[in-house]
């Protein structure tokens, strides 16, 4: 067998359509007057008249769009994947992990890492847990896969740290005992559909 | 197969199968053929290695010109059915079975250890069962901790399997059905007696019920390696998985969370369950250290090591004796070997004649000179088989009884210690048929003082009348020897005794070796009876030690850090792989500052001697897994080698029987050496255990302390009466003595002198 059909690269159809861009000028006095022609147009004027309404609206009449960023945030979607929280369950305190290691099976960059233990309660209970953000490519993989909805993602988006220990550690990324009424529920990728009461079948009980 | 017991067996037949046609021979099961057909029949209850259960239901078949559906399990095909695997009817009866398994099953899947490894998990997802039509109230079942094993009944589903693998297989028999319809659960009767036999029940468990107390919740089954290996502890290189994980969050380094193995088809004993943490994990390379071993083998006028001990390792200290001529001890090996040669000078054949598999298949089985379930629990566990399949007759003769082997052993013949020779005279001349035997032992067979070995072992005529009536209209029959024998001070002439056996009769003999690579040691090395000079020891006292415990002047790996082959007891070369990492120095290191040149320990293994019928075979082309029918590729199997035969049985000499309070060295069944005493997860009281006529002999009370010395070692032992125990003979272990336990070489049973003692000092070996 030859190598001719290797050497052609000449793939596909070369069915090209070639565009009409119009010519490009080629002096300097037609280059000068492309920019003057593309510059000076009356579109300038509403773009200034714009920017000029808006300040009249911010200074005089209490209307300003600008957000102080460090002082105020704007609200984030629930779809958003920033720094993972560990929920807890609103009853009785106690987190909602259950060790079940599936967000530690399912993570795509390797990242969470969990110990587990036999209690005296005869459970399973969750010794460490830890996330390397280094690694962490904020996927919601994690998230998607708990079937406790014990691990999400919160709105916590200023991921600039001394440490990546500050974020890391089980408590860091539990919710604060004493804050537990304050703890949001989950409605972000993984969360339960708003639906799913209508999904849900019966089983039989007989007695 | 071998356990199913039925005339007619072998005959060729050809069945259909989902129109493919199979051939098999009679006397399997529709399920065994279709498996060996590659033919998926689903099963939730089968277990190769057992009888068939029949308790799920799920391998119904159709077949044609049958009505209803048939148990393929259990229903051994004949020639020419057509059998259909797949049908509509039969997936809804799968997928009902299934949804009736699933009634109530805890939806704790998110924590149970079995999960990603659970047939039932795998087959609720098989049959797509999404919707449930059947209930039953659900009951308070609470979960019950057995010691090495736990048992949840709430996720149990009375599959049965454990309780055959505690019946059939392992013969603890402490698992049994409490029946009682949807309230059925499974009960252990001998919760005090704390088996670590039932991590084997464990092991077959299809979901979650009966775990491993230590592991439990401790790792997801998917999150462990699996790495393939042979048990190193009894000599019988049991298959197994060490499955590791890094130890913790903040300690990288892998740790083995637990061991596994092929459990439809092999089995493990306790000690190899369970006995794994015992690696070297402090070793650094210094070599300050090194160059004194480097040193201390070039002075050396002996080389002292324990049997504990890869083949490669072994040939390279054979051929450093080569090189520098030291002298090489082990001594339960060199016993073993003086044995085995004294044996060959009979039959011919370098190893003994025997296969253990076929222990299993025996209609009768003599034990002879071992306390099986401690020396070998996996050979207990084949004639255990052997006596639940075929009913066999099993005679155990020992001069003490042992408990474990009441429900087993059909005839017990106790002789008096010390009198082996004799018995073994007396075995040879009651099994050996005297017509057609060579000369020289004929004579000596007739003279035998028939009346005098029996008076003075203590085996009554009428009891080897018996034994011999037994084995009437039966074949298949096993003779099991062990270590009794082989350090006995008249072992060559016992080993011809029983060579005689082997050769003139149609016994499976079965010489077992004692703890260790005992077997590959004495097939490997040329060795020496006694120490003498500067002696380093391996894994052994010495001058200078290596030691794989941690303990000696140069760190070496344990056998669950190196790579390399054992010989096992039958007659297999099983390859081990490196399961934890190890950063000192190996015995390949020091061989090759000494002027050897090999890269690996494994470049050893095409190496080993063919004399011995070992094979020209690397380590990386060793095959070690189980085909679907159960069959074992491990290794390969030591070759037949013949010697010359110029020995002849011996007369008895006077027989000395031991008198008064007699200790037997003897480790309980998990215990082999002190690697299986380093594993944390066994826990065995290293205790002087007797009977209350024991106590009244050596005059002690129990909870005594005594001091006593066996070659050199002195034992400090709590002394307890152990109500289980007749005689006079009482049970000392020797695992917890550290390196020194290599120095016991004597015969089993000894007569020390006890000294009380107000307390144990310490644990001083020396």
């Amino acid at each position: 067998m030859g190598l001719e059909q290797f050497k052609n690269r000449n793939v596909g159809r070369q069915d090209y359509v070639m565009l009409d861009l119009g010519h490009t000028p080629e002096t300097g006095m037609g280059k000068f007057k492309q920019v003057v022609r593309r510059t000076v147009k009356p579109e300038l004027f509403v773009g200034l008249w714009v920017t000029f309404r808006e300040m009249i609206n911010a200074l005089f009449r209490g209307k300003m769009h600008t957000v102080k960023y460090p002082l105020e945030k704007l609200p984030i979607s629930p779809r958003y994947r920033a720094i993972h929280e560990m929920l807890r369950l609103l009853e009785s305190g106690h987190y909602r992990c259950i060790g079940c290691g599936l967000c530690e099976k399912i993570c795509i960059s390797n990242c969470i890492a969990m110990e587990t233990r036999y209690d005296e309660n005869q459970r399973k209970e969750v010794t460490e847990y830890t996330i390397n953000f280094g690694r962490c490519i904020f996927c919601g993989y994690c998230a998607e896969v708990c079937p406790e909805l014990a691990i999400v993602h919160g709105p916590r988006y200023e991921t600039a740290s001394e440490q990546r220990a500050s974020f890391s550690l089980f408590e860091d990324m539990l919710t604060p005992k004493d804050k537990l009424d304050m703890q949001k529920e989950f409605e972000g990728f993984g969360a339960v559909s708003p639906n799913a009461d209508e999904n849900i079948k019966k089983t039989p009980l007989a007695y | 197969m071998s356990k199913h017991n039925s005339i007619h067996t072998g005959k060729p037949i050809t069945i259909t199968i989902d129109g493919k046609e199979c051939r098999s021979e009679f006397g399997k099961t529709i399920l065994e053929i279709a498996r060996e057909n590659d033919i998926y029949i689903p099963t939730m209850c089968y277990l190769t290695k057992v009888l068939p259960i029949g308790s799920c239901r799920m391998c119904v078949v159709e077949v044609e010109g049958v009505e209803g559906m048939i148990l393929s399990c259990q229903e051994k095909a004949v020639d020419g059915i057509s059998v259909t695997t797949n049908s509509p009817e039969l997936y809804k009866e799968r997928q009902n079975i299934m949804k009736l398994y699933d009634v109530n099953h805890p939806l704790e899947c998110g924590v149970c250890d079995k999960s990603g490894e659970c047939d039932l998990q795998n087959k609720t997802m098989e049959f797509g069962v999404d919707s449930q039509e059947f209930t039953a109230r659900d009951q308070h079942r609470p979960v019950e901790n057995w010691g090495y094993v736990s048992y949840d009944p709430a996720l149990c589903i009375m599959c049965e399997k454990c309780v055959r693998v505690s019946t059939e297989i392992t013969g603890d028999e402490a698992l049994k059905v409490k029946f009682g319809g949807y309230g059925s659960t499974i009960v252990n009767l001998k919760k005090e007696a704390d088996y670590a036999s039932l991590g084997e029940a464990a092991a077959v468990c299809p979901v979650g019920a009966l775990v491993i107390s230590d592991f439990k919740y401790t790792s997801n089954a998917w999150e462990l390696q699996k790495i393939p290996s042979s048990c190193p502890h009894c000599g019988g290189g049991c298959q197994l998985y060490y499955e590791v994980k890094p130890t913790s969050i903040s300690d990288r380094s892998d740790k083995i969370y637990r061991v596994t193995n092929e459990a439809e088809f092999a089995t493990l004993c306790g000690a190899g369950r369970f006995g794994f943490d015992y690696a070297n994990k402090a070793a650094k390379k210094k070599p300050e250290a090194f160059a004194k071993a480097v040193e201390a083998f070039k002075k050396a006028d002996t080389v002292r090591f324990s049997s504990v001990i890869s083949n490669e390792e072994a040939l390279i200290l054979q051929r450093l004796k080569e090189r520098y001529g030291f002298k090489l001890v082990s001594s339960e090996a060199y016993a073993y070997q003086k044995f085995m040669r004294a044996y060959a000078s009979i039959t011919g054949k370098k190893l003994f004649g025997g296969e253990v598999e076929k222990i299993k298949d025996s209609k009768a089985i003599i034990v002879f000179g071992t306390r099986i379930n401690d020396d070998a629990p996996t050979i207990k566990y084949r004639i255990n088989s052997a006596s639940k399949w075929h009913r066999a007759r099993v005679a155990y003769m020992h001069p003490m009884e042992d408990s474990e082997m009441q429900h087993i052993a059909t005839q017990f013949v106790k002789y008096e210690a010390g009198s082996e020779e004799g018995v073994a005279a007396l075995l040879a001349h009651t099994l050996i048929d005297g017509e057609n035997i060579d000369e020289k032992s004929k004579a000596v067979m007739d003279t035998l003082d028939i009346g005098y070995l029996s008076a003075e072992s203590n085996v009554g005529e009428e009891e080897l009348e018996a034994l011999k009536a037994s084995l009437k209209k039966r074949e298949g029959f096993s003779l099991v020897v062990g270590e009794d024998l082989y350090t006995h001070p008249r072992a060559e002439q016992i080993a011809r005794w029983i060579a005689l056996i082997e050769k003139y009769t149609d016994f499976n003999v079965v010489c077992v070796p004692p703890a260790g690579n005992a077997m590959g040691v004495s097939l490997i090395c040329d060795l020496d009876e006694t120490a003498e000079g500067y002696t380093v020891g391996y894994n052994a006292p010495g001058d200078f030690v290596l030691s794989a415990l941690g303990d000696g002047d140069l760190d070496m790996p344990a056998m669950n850090q190196q790579e390399g082959t054992l010989t096992t007891f039958d007659k297999d070369v099983v390859p081990m792989h490196v399961a934890l990492s190890y950063d000192g120095y190996v015995l390949n290191d020091i061989a090759n500052a000494l002027g050897e040149e090999k890269r690996y320990t494994i470049d050893y293994t095409p190496e080993l001697p063919r004399e011995s019928g070992y094979k020209k075979v690397c380590f990386d082309d060793l095959p070690d897994y189980f085909d679907k029918t159960g069959k074992e590729h491990r290794g390969y199997r030591l070759e037949e080698r013949c010697v010359e035969t110029n020995g002849s049985a011996e007369e008895p000499e006077e027989l000395d029987t031991f008198d008064g309070a007699v200790v037997y060295r003897c480790n309980p069944s998990t215990q082999f050496s002190p690697f299986t005493a380093k594993a944390t997860h066994l826990k065995d009281e290293p205790l002087l255990r007797g009977s209350q006529q024991f106590a009244a002999a050596a005059k002690l009370k129990d909870g005594d302390y005594v001091r006593f010395e066996i070659d050199g070692v002195v034992f400090e032992r709590l002394f307890t009466i152990d109500t289980s125990m007749k005689g006079t003979v009482a049970i000392n272990p020797t695992f917890d003595k550290g390196l020194s336990s290599s120095l016991l070489s004597s015969y089993r049973f000894g007569r020390p002198s006890f000294e009380k003692i107000d307390q144990k000092i310490g644990n001083e070996n020396e």
